[in-house]
């Protein structure tokens, strides 16, 4: 069944003469270096793989992007549940040819990644892709996708990124640079600096996630004057939705095509569609919300695309259900304090474990455990574990919450056996995670690779 | 009569955790017995007269200057300092106590509240991480002050003021020192937030604040995670 008509823009990679030569040589080599980092535990090498690509063949990113159909998926959180959906939406659109989707899957989205994965799929014409927010711009002005989905900004690992409004910057430029040749871009309209940096595409759909975080916007990225906000509102049955402005200039949340209205999601067509995801969330919906209407970009009708996204269990290991030293566990990754408010709701048991650390990859600061509102859990039992529980300890202790602190990971798991009916909760910051995903024997994703630090202009102070 | 403390502009000054200092003091009050409440005040609203703590957190350029102009036009943060009240500020909310900051890659100067004699410019390059310092005026265990610094400013502490602290780990002011204090009214870099890692820094200003002493309030977690930052930086 396809319910539309998929063109393939030019030909499947196909750089010609030399350039294919230098370019299969590189695959080759990466390929190898991959399997060395297999066969020595270091991972899945999918990022090994790319570098090793890249520094053989710098232009091996721009070569791979070439010729294929490219959806893109950027923003702070749930761009590898949202690039999940999206691939899934687009596999059930194309029906029998689902083959041809190629997704950097295992989240490795930085360019190593990104070209390892399109690497490894050669022949398949239409590339989904999580793309962090630092490689945006580079994915643009190389992949000329036909869709970008931008997500959301929050503060995430201030120590290495000073000042988002950077990011921002640079995903504006970008799409200003491109004008007419630029992509459609999916835009989340709750968030002013997405809208900000959204505002110059050739085209923008705007989807009303009906998201509640609010504490990264309070003045005009455009002017610099407050900005002001009305939350959402229950009127009898129905919801009327928040809105944004500032006080200063025109800036001001624009209508939304697509949005979310409780479980269900409103397409453009006016339809008001149930969802039934299979991961849980209410920030899940308006990811799926996202997905949906690039789908429908991309020529997948809404009924279909949703088909596809109900598939989706597990992406990259988040919300699966494993067994971590002899305890059913339910793993849910979060990285910043937007993650941490929409999942920490989620986790319902009693115990539940938490996870922290407070490396490179997670963020060496821990200052937003106090952003978090861990209150809510008072009543129940906190078992903190990770390198850092220490410092969530003092969190708690401060929110009235019981908990007690086990900084071995598998010890935790085995303080909590039987305690709880089915998998105990667990929620954990980056690292934690991937040595959760290994104790659980669940497939890893791949570590993100070194960048320049960005936005080091001004910034926070 | 309950205490108040107030967190002054928590979404233009409130980028790290910052609220997190305002629920530590509510805290150690309420847990001796003491009302407390924590006020959170935003830009447009009028400060609050008769608060005893006012608190100021970190914040990005546009942030900073907008905070200076809305606080410069409220009034009403300089007749708390006036009147003794305790104001403690963090990170960029130490920077625009002071007398000048500088915004942008051009460093355009701006006036802050001249609250606290110091200066604050572009240091030669970004301070960023765990930063360990002792506390001038302490002696013992609760010497040291332990957090996490994110800064690009550097700050010169002025003759009207006195150091917080001695760098040992870090960088603080740039100099050596760390923070600077000026009556009632305090200026850090550490967030972390400073005061659930440093319970006598808390105490110390409550009791400014109070105008008495206050009980003894043990939290073992808090002593171990002490012990176990120390340690991190070999200390
Ligand atoms: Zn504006």
């Amino acid at each position: 069944m396809v319910p539309m008509s998929v063109d393939t823009r030019g030909q499947l990679v196909r750089a010609s003469g030399p350039g294919r030569a230098r370019l299969a040589l590189a695959q080759t080599a990466g390929r190898l270096a991959a399997f060395a980092s297999r066969v020595s535990g270091r991972g899945s090498g999918a990022s090994i793989r790319g570098m090793v690509m890249m520094r053989l063949d710098p232009g091996a990113l721009g070569k791979l992007l070439g010729g294929r159909r490219v959806l893109a998926v950027s923003g702070t959180n749930g761009k590898t549940t949202t690039t999940h959906f999206l691939a899934a939406a687009i596999r059930a659109g194309l029906g029998p040819g689902a083959g041809r989707v190629v997704s950097n899957a295992d989240g490795a989205n930085l360019h190593h990644g990104i070209a390892s994965a399109l690497g490894e799929q050669p022949r398949a014409d239409v590339a989904v892709l999580e793309v962090d927010e630092r490689v945006v711009a580079d994915v643009l002005r190389l992949g000329r996708p036909e869709v970008l989905v931008l997500l959301n900004f929050s503060r995430d690992q201030l120590d290495r990124h000073h000042e988002i409004k950077a990011l921002a910057r640079s995903w504006r430029d970008a799409l200003a640079q491109m004008g007419a040749d630029g992509p459609v871009v999916v835009a989340n309209a709750e968030e002013p600096l997405v809208v900000w940096a959204a505002r110059p595409a050739r085209e923008v759909i705007w989807v009303d996630t009906q998201s509640t975080w609010s504490q990264d916007a309070a003045l005009c990225p455009e002017c610099g004057s407050l900005l002001t906000r009305t939350d959402p509102e229950q009127a009898g049955d129905s919801v009327i939705p928040g809105h944004w402005e500032c006080t200063g200039c025109d800036l001001a949340e624009p209508p939304a095509q697509v949005r979310v209205s409780g479980d269900r999601i409103i397409d453009r067509q006016g339809r008001e569609l149930p969802t039934d995801l299979q991961v849980p969330g209410k920030f899940n919906i308006g990811n799926a919300a996202c997905a949906l209407a690039a789908a429908e970009v991309f020529g997948v009708d809404s009924v279909t695309a949703l088909s596809g996204m109900r598939t989706v269990t597990a992406p990259a290991g988040r919300f699966s259900v494993t067994t971590i030293a002899g305890t059913p566990a339910r793993l849910m990754l979060s990285k910043n304090p937007a993650g941490w408010a929409e999942s920490l709701p989620l986790a319902t048991t009693d115990p539940l474990v938490l996870a922290i650390d407070a490396v490179a990859a997670d963020g060496k600061d821990l200052s937003w455990l106090w952003d978090v509102e861990f209150e809510q859990l008072r009543g129940r039992t906190v078992v903190c574990t990770g390198p850092r529980a220490a410092d969530l300890a003092v969190r708690l202790s401060y929110a009235g919450v019981a908990h007690e602190v086990i900084h071995d990971l598998s010890a935790a798991f085995r303080s909590v056996a039987g305690k709880v009916d089915g998998p105990v909760d667990v929620v954990s910051t980056y690292t934690p995670f991937q040595r959760l995903l290994d104790l659980g024997g669940v497939p890893r994703t791949t570590k993100p690779t070194a960048l320049p630090d960005v936005g080091a202009e001004g910034g926070a102070r | 009569m309950s205490v108040r403390i107030v967190l002054v502009y928590q979404s233009l000054l409130g980028i790290y955790g910052d609220r997190g200092n305002g629920t530590v003091l509510a805290e150690r009050l309420t847990r001796r017995g003491i009302d407390a409440e924590v006020l959170v005040v935003e830009p447009g609203t009028e400060l609050p007269e008769d608060a005893q703590v006012y608190l100021l957190g970190g914040g990005e350029d546009g942030a900073q200057t907008t905070a200076v102009r809305e606080l410069t036009k409220d009034g009403a943060l300089h007749r708390a300092a006036e009147r003794g009240a305790v104001v403690f500020g963090v990170c960029a909310g130490y920077q625009i106590l002071g007398n000048t900051f500088t915004v942008g890659d051009r460093q355009q100067e701006m006036p802050g509240l001249g609250l606290l004699d110091v200066d604050t410019r572009r240091g030669p390059e970004r301070a960023v991480g765990e930063i360990l310092t002792t506390w001038r005026g302490r002696s013992g265990e609760e010497q040291w002050i332990t957090g996490f610094e994110n800064h690009g400013g550097f700050t010169t502490p002025g003759p009207g003021c006195i150091p917080l602290a001695d760098v040992v780990v870090g960088v603080g002011n740039g100099d050596g020192t760390e923070g600077a204090v000026q009556g009632s009214v305090f200026g850090t870099y550490p967030h972390g937030p400073v005061l659930a890692r440093n319970p006598a820094l808390a105490d110390h200003l409550l009791e400014i604040a109070l105008g008495t002493p206050l009980d003894p309030l043990p939290m073992p977690e808090v002593d171990r995670l002490r012990a176990e930052r120390r340690k991190a930086l070999g200390h």
